[in-house]
């Protein structure tokens, strides 16, 4: 009880400071994800980071939504056209990922490209299968 | 574990060039990350030694089918993984390919992975084959594919044992040893071109060709005079025929 009690109590704390660093920032505009975006399509997998890109690359909402991105997550992916091909033409992620704004899109693939060992590891899932012992 | 040069896109130095050029060039072999493998990691020494790759211009094969792995471009979606799967029926239990994975670190400290897709060397002087006990793995003389007769494996696992690469699994359904065969059953003995990993690749990793066709993709991928091209623990002699290269 007295634990179920306490759990209340730093919620309710964790709640009050969430809201106050959000009245600090006055501005609904500094919402966004926390987690990062895990695309699966056409390949398993790209990570994209809202926090990277927002702090340490200092862009906001406007710089990619509603263009390239939508706001809502996977509206991109449902395309036919998002490919490496696409962005190489300068959309999606190409706009900014072009070699001048930002490293080029045909450059350090793996900063990206976690793959699927880099997706099992974010989504906690085992691999299949015990090598060849 | 440290990274070793051959994972930079230019790890090549002008002086490592020169030493190429005095060897003559007859590929740009190079060194090896064989310290990926995991059962016998190499001393850091030695993975970065320079070895001159010879024979592979004069071999008996006609083809020659080989592999060169464009290892930078690979983002381990394992597309190649199943579709090799698929063709050749692999059980979840084995693989006949897969994907290896090391991080490294970029000049800005940015952690990135480095994916290395292995499979069948299909070595020139094949150590799994020089131990089978029934002749049960042989090299094919006319491709050079280094093939399994199941019905004469009698499940020892010497060869197993014998491959520096870890490329071969018992499958239980086959009682007996299962590998890459470059889909020569499944799919060149029927007119493809391409194994199903080739294919299956959307970042053109696996090149695969006939190496004794100078005009062959393969060939002009490796003699390249400003592109190191290196195979995985050249110091075993076995002569495996799957190159790498950053390209
Ligand atoms: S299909 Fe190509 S890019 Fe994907 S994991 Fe295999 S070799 Fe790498
Ligand atoms: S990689 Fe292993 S299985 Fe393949 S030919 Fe060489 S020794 Fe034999």
């Amino acid at each position: 009880m007295i634990e179920k009690g306490l759990k209340i109590f730093l919620c309710v704390m964790f709640l009050c400071c969430v809201l106050a660093v959000g009245a600090a920032s006055g501005e609904d505009d500094e919402d966004y994800p926390q987690e990062p975006i895990i695309f699966t399509k056409p390949v398993k997998a790209v990570v994209f980071d809202h926090k990277l890109h927002v702090e340490e690359n200092g862009l906001d909402c406007d710089s990619c939504h509603d263009d390239p991105f939508e706001m809502a997550a996977g509206t991109a992916e449902e395309n036919k056209d998002f490919n490496m091909k696409a962005l190489y033409e300068g959309k999606y992620c190409g706009q900014c990922h072009d070699g001048d704004s930002a490293f080029a899109s045909n450059t350090r693939c793996t900063l990206c490209h976690i793959g699927v060992k880099g997706y099992n590891r974010m989504t906690g899932v085992k691999p299949k299968g015990h090598g060849h012992e | 574990m440290k990274v070793n040069r051959s994972d930079k896109p230019n790890f090549v130095t002008d002086e490592e060039r020169r030493e190429f050029l005095k060897l003559g060039l007859k590929i740009t072999g190079v060194l090896a990350g064989g310290s990926i493998l995991s059962l016998v990691p190499l001393p850091e020494d030695e993975a970065n030694a320079l070895v001159e790759l010879e024979g592979y211009e004069k071999t008996p094969y006609k083809p020659h089918y080989v592999m060169v792995i464009r290892q930078n471009h690979c983002v381990d979606c394992e597309k190649c993984k199943e579709a090799c799967k698929k063709t050749n029926h692999v059980p979840d239990y084995g693989y006949r390919t897969t994907i290896l994975e090391k991080m490294a670190e970029d000049d800005e400290g940015k952690k990135f992975s480095i994916f290395m897709p292995v499979l069948c060397n299909h070595c020139l002087n094949p150590p799994c084959v020089r131990v089978c006990p029934t002749k049960a793995t042989t090299k094919d003389p006319k491709t050079g594919i280094v093939v399994m007769h199941y019905h004469k494996c009698i499940g020892c696992k010497t060869c197993m044992a014998a491959c520096p690469y870890n490329a071969r699994y018992f499958n239980e359904e086959k009682r007996a040893i299962d590998k890459c065969n470059f889909c020569w059953d499944t799919r060149l003995s029927k007119g493809e071109k391409l194994t199903a990993c080739s294919a299956a690749c959307p970042a053109h990793v696996r090149v695969f060709g006939d190496f004794s066709d100078k005009n062959s993709e393969v060939w002009k991928l490796v003699h390249q005079p400003d592109k190191a091209v290196w195979v995985l623990r050249p110091e075993t002699g076995a002569k495996p025929c799957i190159f790498y290269m950053n390209d």
